[in-house]
């Protein structure tokens, strides 16, 4: 995988660049792809044993696709005192979607997340790098439906 | 003073346009009014005498009150600014100096506008060392924080000063670590210096993932020089040379910030070989993590640094002797690195006059929830509770009554009203069964359940924890499960005795500190909210209205006015009747979603237990 | 330097562990991650003891707690006893089928339940000796996976381990019996992988796999003429010192 090798030669073989490489990879095909893992393996000659830990005890990596839009519906404790499981309710209603899922036709991916430092504008959702504070049910129902209405294939 | 003579004073000067771009900020369009001003001004171009600056900064910490535009040297403080107003600010502000009244800050407690944010409640009280820049330079210019007396410090430390000296001043300045544990700092230090074997690591622990706390993240973002300064000054101290900036997952605006702070750092001569020509060597480089909140821990963070997993180790030797990679380790929290320059500067008397006689210095704070004036704030340790909420945050949201303040994070707890009077220092919230931890603090009403918070709180900790040893992964997940039972109306007698069973095992027998606080939040408001526990349990009603399953809504007819407004504002359908007569909620229909409560205005709507 | 250990007078050197000294002296503290071949896992707490030093009291895993001054060590307060029995609740809540936490459910007199949901089936308590055993005996072909409560030693992918070789050291230090091993007709199973098992050249016994003994060879890059069991191994080997003697 080309990717993957110009993204291993930016790094010394070692070790403690592990998580920095897999972080990029994930970054860059939205998932760890196996062969990635293979090719990391074989790169800093670290188990494949070591690699599945790595990659399913960070949160940031998942061994599955994400979706085009990464829905993160702040949990942290002010969001949610102010009624952050009322927009996951909302989310599961209108996109079937439990966090940790992906919709089938792969756009929206759902996750919770434990404070992103925006309490202030409680309860708080981003989707991609996009910030929605302030937020209730009806907001995010109209938030979605601008996301649904995009071919997906735009740059947000 | 007249308002001409206050035109003419600033006049000539060179006006600075500071606009706030902390998340909070940013989220309300904050870039989008930089924006639009920043063309205005280039539009009017060579018009101006002395054409004004523009900056971008991290977080002032009045969130609540976002988007903030402050203007110097006028010091003309406005509020909630939307795009809309821009045009206005340049027109009247910028052009001709006039305040708009409507945008400035509105004091809660008296009513009135103020012009500049020093003269208000919430920034009053405050005493900014940590947060001594934020708000007031741009994070991504070395030469701001240089002009506010920026890496003088390390002039200092350098080459006025020995590694003994810089560490005897931060021992008796009374410096204890700001990220929750309260070690003092000098001491760490010192033990680190003792050891013979090298090479030696320093590190920072930016890794802060208590839900409701983004003390670290302002200072990471808003003003990472405080943080580099601090540590190379320490490097030096200790005698280290290879120093690891740790910055959580999710902030990435915090590691673009940090990074490119370290850069210009390095561009400078302040980090590299030979630094200032000292013969001190030190890099630094930033660590992403990985989203795990036991990364926090500070084995666990060391794990993480080396690429493994982040599993924490038992701490019988200490990571000042074998930290990362079995070499000697100083550890330090953001905040805490955020203070060495000041304290280099101003000397550790003026420090230890500060705060209480155990905790020196000053605290920040996240104080968000249920309060009015939300936001980031820093204030002198010994601070009570009481004015921490009630006057620098307002008080209580919608009218209600205060009912808890949650502080320290999941290793913390929750404390009631009667115990408001507390100060906040690193002993005294102990007593209480919390601790300060972090610096989270989450103000609760009436209509939070208390046991619901427990549940939150045991939820998040079973998905974090690492899952090494027993009575962590299993204790919290059988606490969880009563927990949950509790909260879906399968509490049984005997489950608050199991619970503070359990609690003693986990809290003493678990490898980390995760483990170890982590019944914290279940013993608080076992000890503080016990009859709600009850009323769960026997009762199998929720009194705050908020655990579905024991809750419903009732209308009481004796004093429902029968305005209809409930049944409007229903969005099940639930709510029936004629117009001056009492309304019935139909109890099948309702989706316990508490609008009608929310909506009714002679509080006839009753919270009670299960249909 | 001299410890006190329950009152007992127990001589110990600077760094050693708990444990160590009061096996030594025998004194009795039940374990379940701790194996001697492979010690240090400190996750299943049970070891646990108090110590008094400095004046202070303090809970710490007597398994890794190195002795450096002269303390004294409670291995059965009430609050000890207590709390281990608690870690056997938890532990028998969790894996139910085991024998070796059937027997510390009567050692503490736990009796049944109820209170938890449990897995009928479950046997791992997730101690960790296999992972370690894989590591430094086998070809680190499993790991833990996950965490939290969603924690398990799994392969990767949760499938037959490719970089296994049988080698069935998981299995042996483990202390629940929470790994299947089967040998049927030369062929050994584990991890749902099938080894093909080499025979002894002088006995005729299964006893190797052919993966192991290649990682073996690889490994040590030696060249091994004959393939014999430990058994005849050492045999042959004593007869050819005999005409020396």
């Amino acid at each position: 995988m080309i990717l993957v090798r110009s993204i291993l030669e930016k790094y010394p073989k070692e070790q403690r660049f592990l998580l920095a490489i897999l972080q990029d990879i994930q970054r860059t095909y939205n998932y760890l792809p196996r062969e990635a893992l293979i090719e990391v393996r074989d790169y800093l000659n670290v188990p494949l044993s070591s690699l599945y830990s790595m990659a399913t005890f960070y949160k940031a990596l998942s061994l599955k696709p994400k979706g085009k839009y990464i829905i993160r519906v702040c949990d942290g404790t002010a969001c949610h005192i102010r009624g952050s499981m009322n927009l996951l309710d909302e989310i599961k209603r209108l996109l079937s979607l439990s966090p940790g899922e992906v919709t089938k036709d792969g756009k929206f991916s759902l996750e919770t997340v434990n404070c992103l430092g925006s309490c202030a504008i409680a309860p708080v959702m981003v989707i991609n790098d996009k910030y929605y504070g302030n937020l209730n049910p009806s907001l995010v129902r109209e938030i979605l439906a601008e996301y649904a209405e995009k071919s997906g294939d735009e740059n947000v | 003073m007249p308002k001409k003579a206050v035109m003419k004073m600033y006049e000539n000067a060179k006006r600075t346009v500071l606009i706030c771009c902390g998340t909070g900020c940013l989220a309300n369009n904050s870039m989008q009014i930089y924006e639009r001003l920043k063309k205005k001004v280039e539009d009017y171009g060579p018009y101006f005498q002395i054409i004004p600056v523009l900056k971008t900064t991290g977080c002032n910490g009045l969130c609540e009150k976002g988007p903030i535009v402050n203007i110097l040297p006028d010091e003309i403080f406005y509020c909630k600014v939307k795009v809309e107003d821009v045009d206005e600010i340049f027109e009247k502000t910028l052009l001709k100096g006039e305040v708009i009244e409507r945008l400035l800050y509105l004091d809660t407690a008296t009513g009135r506008r103020v012009r500049s944010h020093k003269e208000s409640e919430f920034f009053k009280r405050q005493l900014k060392i940590a947060l001594r820049n934020i708000g007031q330079i741009d994070p991504g210019s070395i030469d701001d924080y240089i002009e506010r007396g920026g890496y003088k410090s390390l002039k200092k430390a350098l080459f006025e000063m020995t590694p003994e000296e810089i560490i005897s001043e931060i021992e008796r300045s009374g410096l204890r670590g700001r990220g929750g544990a309260g070690f003092p700092t000098g001491y760490k230090w010192k033990q680190a210096r003792k050891i013979n074997s090298f090479p030696k690591f320093i590190a920072c622990n930016g890794d802060e993932g208590d839900p409701g706390a983004f003390m670290d993240r302002s200072i990471m973002e808003g003003d990472p020089h405080s943080i580099i300064e601090g540590m190379i000054i320490g490097a030096y101290a200790v005698g280290a040379e290879k120093g690891f900036v740790y910055i959580r997952d999710e902030y990435s605006l915090a590691v673009k910030n940090v990074s490119r702070a370290i850069k210009d750092a390095y561009e400078r001569g302040f980090l590299g070989r030979n630094i200032l020509g000292s013969g001190f060597n030190l890099d630094i480089e930033v660590v992403r993590g990985g989203g795990a909140f036991v990364c926090g821990e500070s084995t666990a963070l060391m794990a993480s640094i080396e690429g493994k997993v982040g599993e924490p180790r038992v701490k019988y030797i200490r990571s000042t002797e074998k930290g990362l990679w079995g070499q000697p380790t100083v550890l330090n929290n953001v905040e805490t690195w955020a203070n060495v320059p000041v304290i280099i500067e101003k000397g550790a008397d003026w420090y230890s006059s500060i705060g209480t006689e155990k905790s020196k210095g000053t605290k920040v704070f996240s104080l968000v929830g249920k309060v009015k004036n939300t936001g980031l704030i820093e204030v002198p340790m010994g601070t009570t509770l009481r004015e921490i909420i009630f006057e620098i945050g307002g008080g209580i949201t919608g009218g209600k009554r205060f009912k808890a303040v949650q502080t320290g994070g999941p290793s913390g707890g929750c404390i009631p009203e009667e115990l408001l009077d507390l100060p906040v220092d690193f002993d005294s919230l102990d007593k209480a069964g919390s601790m300060m931890g972090s610096g989270g603090m989450i103000v609760m009403d009436e209509s939070t359940c208390m046991v619901e918070v427990a549940r939150y709180y045991l939820k998040f900790l079973s998905e974090e924890s690492c899952g090494k040893c027993t009575p962590c992964r299993e204790g919290i997940r059988r606490m969880l499960e009563i927990l949950e039972d509790i909260c879906a109306g399968r509490g049984r007698e005997g489950d608050l005795e199991l619970l503070l069973e359990l609690s003693e095992t986990v809290k003493e027998a678990s490898l980390c500190g995760l483990g170890k606080t982590a019944p914290n939040p279940v013993l608080t408001t076992i000890k503080y909210f016990k009859d709600e526990y009850l009323a769960h349990i026997r009762e199998k009603r929720c009194p705050a209205g908020v655990c579905k399953n024991l809750t419903s809504y009732r209308i009481n007819p004796e004093l429902c006015r029968g305005c209809g407004v409930c049944a409007k504002k229903c969005p099940a359908g639930a709510i029936s009747g004629k117009p001056k007569s009492p309304y019935v909620i139909d109890t099948v229909k309702c989706i316990v979603c508490g609008a009608c409560k929310e909506a009714c205005r002679f509080n006839a709507v009753e919270v009670v237990g299960r249909r | 330097m001299k410890i006190l250990i329950d009152n007992k007078e127990c001589e110990a050197q600077y760094g050693e562990y708990i444990l160590d000294v009061a096996k030594r002296n025998g004194i009795y503290i039940p374990t379940l991650c701790h194996s001697d071949a492979l010690p240090g896992q400190g996750s299943c707490r049970l070891c646990i003891v108090e110590v008094i030093e400095g004046g202070k009291k303090k809970v710490v895993v007597s398994c890794l707690y190195p002795i450096t001054g002269e303390i004294e060590v409670l291995t059965n307060s009430e609050k000890i006893i207590r709390m281990r029995k608690n870690i056997v609740r938890l532990l028998a809540a969790r894996a139910p089928k085991s024998d070796y936490i059937k027997k510390l459910k009567q050692e503490y007199g736990i009796t049944e339940e109820g209170r938890f949901s449990v897995d009928e089936e479950e046997k791992c308590v997730l101690c960790g000796l296999c992972v370690r055993a894989c590591e430094e005996i086998g070809a680190k072909a499993i790991s833990t996976v996950n965490r939290g409560t969603a924690k398990k030693v799994s392969p990767p992918f949760e499938e037959p381990p490719e970089d296994c070789i049988g080698c069935g050291a998981c299995a042996s230090v483990c202390p629940t019996g929470a790994i299947k091993v089967q040998e049927i007709e030369g062929k050994r199973v584990i991890w749902n992988r099938s080894f093909e098992l080499l025979k002894c050249e002088n006995c005729g016994k299964y006893f190797i796999t052919k993966e192991q003994f290649e990682y073996i060879r690889n490994k040590f890059g030696i060249e091994i003429k004959q393939i014999l069991c430990d058994v005849c191994r050492k045999k042959l080997t004593a007869q050819k010192l005999i005409p020396l003697a």
